[in-house]
């Protein structure tokens, strides 16, 4: 670990101590309890990663998967904070959610479909299965927040600030962590294939410098990104919580069973003249 | 490489709609049951735009046109076609408010209802879709002078016609639903 990685983990415990400490005086485990954990996560893990290079040094095999492992452990925590903000608000408006969380749902298991057979079939490494798992797990958080905000967007129900701010800091993370694994993917699979390989201990050793200098170079970037991420997040919770926005009064089932297909018809009728309008 | 081309522009494509609908303020404006209770108070919007039809179909007649090219200076009676394109242009984006209005009541009622069908909202989605490209087909052809104005009297004058059939029967959806609505509300 270099001084900048160093410095970066220092700074990058810091604010996660900060954004704990706001989560608990906000009382943000009552509104966002998945969220919460998912902060928690993050600290814990960045703790216990940090006594594991302390114990068994940088390098060691063991610090290497505990790495990998945390790596997933927030990606499984970053799903449940997401899951939780797609139910969040939108539980009130009962149609809507009805139709919003099946569409998530298949959607979330088309992805998960998509990470598993994307993961298979590569080298038998856990450096290139993490990358390509944690790549595809944080692209399928970036489509379930797009489809959401869709739903959200196209139904008119907006998102509340403290949501807003939670759900840009998941998306620049996952960003960052698309484009970079990816490219370290793309490194680890074609450059860096013989490393992988079983029985190339000379090849290994010789590559072993250019591994450790792009998983450094990786990492310095993932924890920038990362604090800056906490970054935004701290400053959505810089202020203390509005009040939650009441539940919305339902209209009786009659009126959209009267009106929308009396809506559908008219809206078809303005189609059927644009068509008449086009013919010659 | 290629999957590496490939997925960067896809990434930063779905983050940049991402940002935009984060922060877009489009739906914000005005409170979905203000909408609703108006609309079922007061009946489905009338398209308002019809009601300059009249206005419309002189501007944009053949026989004005025609008048214009006999009697009319050259560069008078150019400048009056442009000017009626404009109108018609004008026109078509009004056509396009009243479709908006009727689309958006329909979102906000299906999201205060209790239960919604997913058929009626996908149905919605197509037609709003299709809407939406017929209308770009319609004004580019429009712009470019590939259209005739004329055909927006077909248009407008089948619309209006259909709208006021709509209104009588929308009329006694609306009371009913109304009745209901504010009983349970107890207002």
């Amino acid at each position: 670990m270099n001084t900048l990685e160093l410095v970066l983990s220092y700074l990058t415990l810091l604010s996660l101590l900060v954004l704990c400490a706001f989560i608990l005086t906000r009382k943000v485990v009552s509104i966002l309890p998945f969220f919460t954990i998912y902060a928690f996560v993050l600290l814990v893990d960045m703790v216990v990663v940090w006594l594991i290079y302390e114990h068994f040094g940088f390098n060691s095999l063991t610090a290497y998967y505990s790495y990998w492992v945390s790596i997933l452990l927030h990606a499984v925590a970053r799903s449940l904070a997401i899951a939780e903000m797609c139910r969040y608000g939108l539980r009130a408006y009962r149609g809507i959610w009805a139709l919003v969380w099946r569409v998530l749902a298949i959607l979330s298991v088309l992805l998960a479909a998509r990470t598993i057979f994307d993961a298979r079939g590569v080298p038998n490494r856990v450096a290139i299965y993490g990358t390509t798992v944690d790549r595809d797990l944080a692209l399928a958080s970036i489509v379930i927040l797009l489809v959401l905000l869709l739903f959200r967007n196209y139904y008119g129900i907006t998102l509340e600030p403290l949501q807003r701010e939670i759900a840009l800091g998941i998306c620049f993370i996952c960003i960052v962590d698309v484009i970079g694994n990816t490219v370290l993917r793309n490194i680890f699979t074609s450059y860096l294939v013989s490393f992988f390989l079983a029985n190339q201990e000379t090849v290994r050793s010789a590559l072993n410098p250019i591994f450790q200098r792009v998983s450094d170079l990786w990492g310095i970037i993932h924890l920038f990104s990362f604090m800056i991420t906490v970054g935004i997040w701290c400053y959505a919770l810089r202020k203390p919580l509005p009040a939650r926005q009441e539940m919305p009064a339902m209209l009786p089932s009659s009126v959209y069973r009267d009106l929308s297909p009396a809506i559908n018809m008219r809206l078809a009728s303005f189609n059927s003249r644009m068509v008449e309008l086009l013919k010659p | 490489m290629s999957n590496l081309a490939a997925m960067i522009p896809v990434v930063l494509a779905i983050s940049g709609v991402l940002i935009w609908l984060l922060y877009s303020r489009k739906n914000s404006a005005g409170s979905p049951h203000a909408t609703a209770i108006s609309a079922i108070d007061n009946g489905l919007p009338a398209p308002k735009h019809f009601r300059y039809f009249r206005q419309i179909r002189q501007a944009l007649s053949s026989s004005d046109a025609e008048y214009l090219r006999q009697n009319a200076p050259m560069y008078v009676a150019q400048q009056a076609l442009r000017e009626r394109r404009g109108v018609a242009l004008d026109f078509l984006k009004g056509l396009h408010e009243d479709f908006s209005n009727l689309s958006r009541l329909g979102r906000v009622i299906a999201s205060l209802s209790p239960e919604i069908s997913h058929k009626q909202e996908a149905e919605r989605l197509k037609l709003t879709a299709k809407f939406q490209i017929l209308y770009a087909v319609v004004w580019l052809r429009l712009y470019t002078g590939n259209l005739p104005v004329e055909q927006l009297e077909r248009l407008t004058g089948l619309i209006s016609r259909l709208s006021a059939r709509m209104d009588e029967a929308m009329a006694e959806i609306s009371a009913q639903a109304a009745g209901q609505f504010h009983e349970k509300l107890g207002t």
